[in-house]
């Protein structure tokens, strides 16, 4: 599973559609199983790429993921995100109900709007949310310009 | 989140489906194991244990909790939105095998398991032909 898009200067050409179709799901009552929370086209894991004055944020949905099976690298402007959700139970015989989570590994790739500081880029896993701060390199960020 | 076991609690009483928009149906597994217990794991990404509510009510078991989204602070522009923050809502129907007071429930990394034993009478018993 490889997913890969592309902003000019950080604009998100489906985003207003993608919103659109969550509105008129809502409408027509389609919404409330599960994939509504995930707006994009179901690539998992879903993303979000939040644009700062100083630095990008990138929010990734893994719920049940460990820190350890996740390995993130960047070259350049694009962040690689890899990784593997295990099955709640590895080997010994159950008989399952329901299965609805899924399991396997996972890539997901991200061009990121901005140049950032691949040095110091921070990485945090809390209640199944990954959060990576990427510092925008000091070429990136915006500058005041007096006018004399 | 090794606290997660002391501050979630099953509790018993009505409750009613949640009337917001962003009420979101989060994904579950449900198996049995060899000793005859029920384990549900359902993905409940961002919620915290505090938020996370667990009711048993005449045979019905419902699931609630707040996934919201980490806050970056102010001044952020969203490029792009592949998820949003809302309220978790499930509920299920439970047999009466299950040993309603005996429900665990543990969160750790964003899933939420609830282990439910089966209660005694429900167990298997074996019975033993006698031959005469």
């Amino acid at each position: 599973m490889t997913s890969l898009f592309r902003w000019p200067s950080g604009w998100d050409p489906l985003g207003t559609l993608r919103y659109m179709q969550r509105e008129l799901d809502r409408l027509t009552g389609r919404s409330g199983f599960g994939e509504a929370r995930r707006i994009g086209g179901g690539s998992f894991p879903p993303v979000n790429v939040l644009n700062g004055p100083d630095e990008l944020v990138v929010q990734c949905e893994v719920p049940g993921v460990k820190s350890e099976d996740l390995d993130l690298s960047i070259t350049g402007e694009t962040l690689v995100i890899r990784g593997q959700k295990r099955p709640p139970v590895d080997g010994g015989e159950v008989r399952y109900q329901r299965r609805e989570r899924g399991f396997g590994e996972f890539t997901r790739t991200i061009v990121l709007p901005d140049k950032v500081d691949p040095d110091h880029v921070e990485a945090a896993l809390e209640a199944g949310i990954l959060s990576i701060r990427l510092p925008k390199s000091e070429a990136a960020k915006p500058r005041q310009i007096e006018v004399k | 989140m090794s606290q997660s076991k002391d501050r979630m609690t099953v509790k018993t009483g009505a409750v009613a489906a949640p009337a917001e928009e962003t009420t979101f149906t989060p994904f579950v597994d449900i198996y049995e194991t060899d000793d005859g217990t029920t384990v549900l794991t359902a993905e409940l990404p961002g919620a915290s244990p505090g938020s996370v509510d667990i009711r048993v009510d005449k045979g019905v078991l419902t699931i609630k909790a707040d996934g919201q989204l980490p806050d970056v602070g102010d001044g952020y522009a969203r490029t792009y939105t592949g998820f949003v923050g809302g309220e978790f809502f499930r509920a299920f129907a439970l047999s009466d095998e299950m040993d309603r007071d005996g429900i665990e429930a543990d969160l750790t990394g964003g899933v939420l398991t609830l282990r439910l034993p089966r209660a005694a009478a429900a167990k298997t018993r074996k019975i033993e032909v006698k031959t005469g």
